[in-house]
């Protein structure tokens, strides 16, 4: 579904992503691991065409997307629930849902998938009026996501859904993930909370100064200690995780 | 000396690229002086009024990255203030019989009007400075065009005392190419030196991040009043010796035209630097004059300011726009030009000694 | 009482003109951070091109002239914008400011050498717009009426179109975060050409309301209007629609004030003491009567 090869991002000097190359398929749900700077944000918005690559390729369902602009390259069915949420903090959440399905002109598909947000999302419907910027941090989220879910993506990359999350949202979230894979979604999932990130994915990567560092299947990882340790690192809120 | 410079935060390079300026500045004049016709004498008088007005507006415009669109303004004054001062009491009486606070009795020796006028300007400026430099962006220009109306309000409505929008005529001409080359070669080391300073610096690393640096702990505020209240200076200078280059002025003079002539200047040239406030200058006066002599124009305009109507504007606009699509840096960028030569100079030398180490390596 | 009916209304038809081109320069400006210095040409583009009309192709009755000023105005806003405005998009405000200033002396220009001269030349609005009613013993003129019924048609409109429809949602989103309005496959090109055929719109009802006044077209015709309308939009805080329109009334209605107590001898002087008196307000409130503090800072991020 996505092929990403040997793509590299730069900010003037600073090389953010070096050469990476990571392959989704259909269906999967793969991590995206990796400490703070490490380059995973900016990877997925090269993919997503917001920052421009300055190497490699990037190709979507055997479409090469890496010059494409960020709204074709969504009309496509790729799409990023960007990091920090970003809802738009004017508009009710109605609206906002109504602007994450922009590209659709079937208006009862749209009205379904409305009704499906608001069924896994009881708040939303309870603000559903209500200007976005009122919600709690997790209550954006959770809209951030239905928002990214209106325009139906065949491929949804999440960057730290989990961020700044309750321990139980973030359950709810990882559920959700789960859930969203089985109805057909592909994901890619960007998260620091390595431990539960790796019990949904199927695959992970983990990156670190903007190189590749390992991929593998999760099972691998988490049944290494030291493969943990060493890409992961201690105090990372991994071992945190695990000491609970 | 030495001591005052360090406390500005100038270094020697400082010092030694605004004196190059200035007398690339001087040798422009002497240049012009040695082979020049008289019409050409007089193309060069307006150039340097302009290159002051440029480097009065590169210490605002430059240093703090907002678009200043009232600096005429104080040039207007000044020229105004001076040419009131010194008109002979002769012309006082059929021009401005009437002027408030009995200046149509009044007449000054050309040097301390001139000292008066910058002072009254200046003084202006830091007034009007108190106000402006609360506001940040869109709002600090916006004020800055609405300084320059005001200001073109009353010259032109005030007839008692400006003639109001008909010339005022008859100020004695003082400047000449020399004094003219002079005084810009003076100015462009105040604008080079502010540049350099600490609180230009300062200026310059803020940016349009006002609420950054003013989190860094810097004064945002009180840096732009004082780049503000300096550049007022040195375009009130202008201002005086315009008046004493043409011996007319008008309220009109003092408005878009120029603004936009001098602008126009500094964005070719690049307005983060002053060496760019010289380069723009020159390009646009030779361009100008070029068109004028392809649009068939004899060169008549006797020392004023040239108009830019029709072809000329259009072509200057183009650059503008040209220029902040394609250079927005200008030609000479962010370095000063001795910078450059300087850092090239290093590349250069580091580059040859790498090479001989490399060479001796194998 | 009359003659207090008759001042109001002054007030609010040229505050109206004002709001109009105030809310034009406040919707380009808070969708793509552009200060369009340019848009005082909108305005004398399309009096040009009632003029061209005029000339060119005689038109029986002067009412065909008055949809052509407005279509000239949004076609000129988007050459802008794919000409002038699209290469410095992304490039700091200060980039676009000059790049709008550049572009406004290219026009100015580019009608002084080909129509030649900067005398105004004359163009006719139906004579209806100049025409007066009487509605018990007040005199109106019905331009005014129009002027002010117009800009609160055209204000409901968009109120409109920026809370009920896709495109108006995302140019408000647009304003503080464009990346997040192009992921969901909206495209930017389309939000901020929606952006300028409104301010053109807007631009292109002022322009014949200006030209219905005076009646004649120059080159420079654009340029008083728009410097007020940017008085306008900083007073009510700049990018702020809502400014933009309570800015263009409450300048309005000081013009109209300052032109009944200033005495005849000092009446030149009426601009310097509406902007003195604008100054006073941004002493108070440097972030405008709308605008919120830090603004500015807001889409750097
Ligand atoms: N717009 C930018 N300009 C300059 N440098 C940037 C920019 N965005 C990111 N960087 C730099 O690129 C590197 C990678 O940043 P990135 O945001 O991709 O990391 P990340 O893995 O997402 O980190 P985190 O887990 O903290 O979100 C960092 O060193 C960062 O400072
Ligand atoms: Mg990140």
């Amino acid at each position: 579904m996505l092929v990403i090869d040997q793509l590299s991002v730069s900010y003037g000097a600073i090389k953010a992503v070096r050469e990476v190359s990571l392959r989704v398929e259909k269906g999967e749900i793969v991590a995206l691991l990796g400490p703070n700077g490490a380059g995973k944000t900016s990877l997925i918005s090269a993919i997503i065409g917001l920052v421009p690559a300055s190497g490699g390729r990037v190709v979507l369902d055997g479409v090469d997307i890496t010059r494409r602009r960020t709204e074709d390259i969504v009309r496509l069915g790729a799409t990023v629930t960007p990091e920090g949420r970003h809802i738009f903090a004017d508009l009710s959440v109605g609206q906002n849902l109504r602007l994450g399905a922009a590209t659709r002109r079937d208006r009862d598909g749209i009205a379904a998938d409305t009704e499906r947000m608001l069924a896994m999302f009881p708040i939303l419907r309870e603000r559903f009026a209500s200007r976005a910027q009122t919600l709690s941090g997790g209550e954006q989220q959770q809209l951030a996501i239905a928002r990214s879910m209106m325009s139906r993506p065949k491929l949804l990359m999440l960057d730290e859904p989990s961020l700044g999350l309750a321990p139980k949202l973030v359950e709810q979230i990882f559920g959700l993930i789960t859930e969203l894979r089985t109805q057909g979604l592909t994901l890619l999932v960007v998260e620091q909370n390595a431990y539960d990130a790796l019990a949904m994915a199927d695959r992970a990567y983990i990156m670190n100064s903007g190189r590749l560092q390992f991929s593998g299947r999760s099972e691998e990882l988490l049944a290494s200690d030291d493969l943990m340790e060493l890409y992961l690192g201690t105090g990372t809120g991994v071992h945190a995780g695990a000491a609970s | 000396m030495t001591a005052l410079l360090s406390q500005l935060g100038l270094g020697r390079q400082s010092l030694f690229g605004s004196l190059m300026l200035a007398a690339l500045v001087v040798l422009i004049g002497l240049i012009v002086m040695a082979v020049a016709e008289k019409a050409q004498i007089r193309v060069a008088n307006v150039f340097f009024v302009n290159l002051i007005l440029v480097f009065g507006l590169q210490i605002t415009m430059g240093n703090s990255n907002v678009a200043n669109l009232g600096h005429i303004t104080f040039t207007g004054v000044a020229a105004y203030v001076v040419g009131i001062l010194v008109l002979p009491l002769a012309i006082k009486a059929t021009g401005i019989p009437n002027a408030p606070f009995g200046l149509a009795e009044v007449l000054i020796h050309f040097v301390p009007a001139a000292m008066i006028a910058v002072v009254f300007s200046t003084a202006l400026a830091f007034i009007t400075g108190l106000v402006l430099t609360r506001q940040t962006g869109i709002a600090y220009t916006i004020a800055t065009l609405a300084l320059l109306v005001i200001v073109h309000t009353v010259l032109t409505n005030w007839v008692d005392l400006t003639r109001g929008p008909i010339a005022m005529y008859g100020i004695p001409i003082r400047a000449n190419t020399v004094s003219l080359m002079l005084i810009a070669g003076a100015c462009a080391i105040v604008a080079r030196l502010f540049r350099d300073s600490r609180w230009g610096l300062q200026l310059r690393a803020s940016g349009e991040d006002v609420l950054g640096a003013e989190a860094s702990g810097v004064s945002v505020r009180t840096l732009r009043l004082v780049a503000w209240t300096l550049s007022g200076f040195v375009l009130s200078i202008g201002g005086v010796m315009y008046a004493y280059m043409v011996g007319t002025i008008n309220p009109k003079s003092f408005y878009f035209d120029a603004v936009f002539l001098t602008l126009a200047m500094l964005i070719l040239g690049g307005m983060r630097s002053v060496s760019g406030a010289v380069v723009g200058a020159v390009i646009v006066t030779l361009g100008t004059e070029l068109m004028r002599w392809l649009e068939g124009a004899p060169v008549i305009f006797g020392g004023k300011m040239p108009q830019i109507f029709g072809l000329t504007g259009f072509f200057l606009g183009v650059v503008i726009v040209l220029f902040m699509a394609l250079r927005p840096d200008g030609l000479v960028g962010d370095e000063e030009l001795d910078e450059m030569a300087r850092r090239l100079w290093r590349e250069r030398r580091t580059k040859g000694a790498k090479e001989q180490a490399q060479e001796s390596e194998t | 009482m009359d003659y207090v009916i008759q001042q109001v209304l002054n007030a609010a038809s040229i505050g109206g003109e004002y709001a109009l081109l105030a809310l034009g320069l406040a919707i380009v400006f808070s969708v793509m951070g552009l200060v369009n210095f340019a848009h005082g040409e909108l305005i004398t583009i399309s009096g040009f091109t009632m003029y061209a009309i005029f000339i060119f192709a005689a038109p029986t009755s002067a009412w065909g002239l008055l949809p052509v000023g407005i279509i000239a105005a949004i076609a000129a806003a988007v050459v802008f914008e794919r000409v002038a405005f699209r290469p410095v998009r992304n490039a700091p405000a200060t980039t676009g400011l000059l790049t709008a200033f550049g572009l406004s002396i290219v026009v100015k220009n580019f009608f002084v050498s080909v129509v030649g001269a900067t005398r105004p030349r004359a163009v006719p609005t139906p004579d209806w717009l100049s025409s007066h009613i009487e509605i018990g013993a007040v005199h109106i003129q019905t331009l005014q009426l129009l002027e002010a019924a117009v800009t609160a048609v055209a204000l409901m409109a968009l109120l409109a179109l920026l809370r009920g429809t896709n495109i108006g949602l995302a140019m408000r989103a647009a304003a503080k975060d464009f990346n997040t309005v192009r992921l969901m496959g909206i495209r930017a090109n389309q939000v901020v050409l929606a952006a300028f055929v409104i301010s053109g719109l807007l631009a292109g009802l002022a322009a014949v309301f200006i030209m219905a006044r005076r009646g004649a077209v120059d080159p420079f015709m654009g340029f008083t209007p728009v410097l007020k309308a940017f008085v306008a939009a900083v007073l009510g805080g700049f990018g702020s629609l809502g400014g933009a329109v309570v800015g263009g009334l409450a300048l309005g209605a000081a013009e109209v004030l300052f032109q009944i107590i200033l005495p005849e001898s000092i009446a030149g002087y009426r601009d310097a003491f509406v902007f003195l008196f604008v100054g006073g307000v941004l002493i108070l409130r440097p972030q405008g009567l709308f605008g919120r503090k830090h603004q500015f800072g807001d889409k750097e991020g």
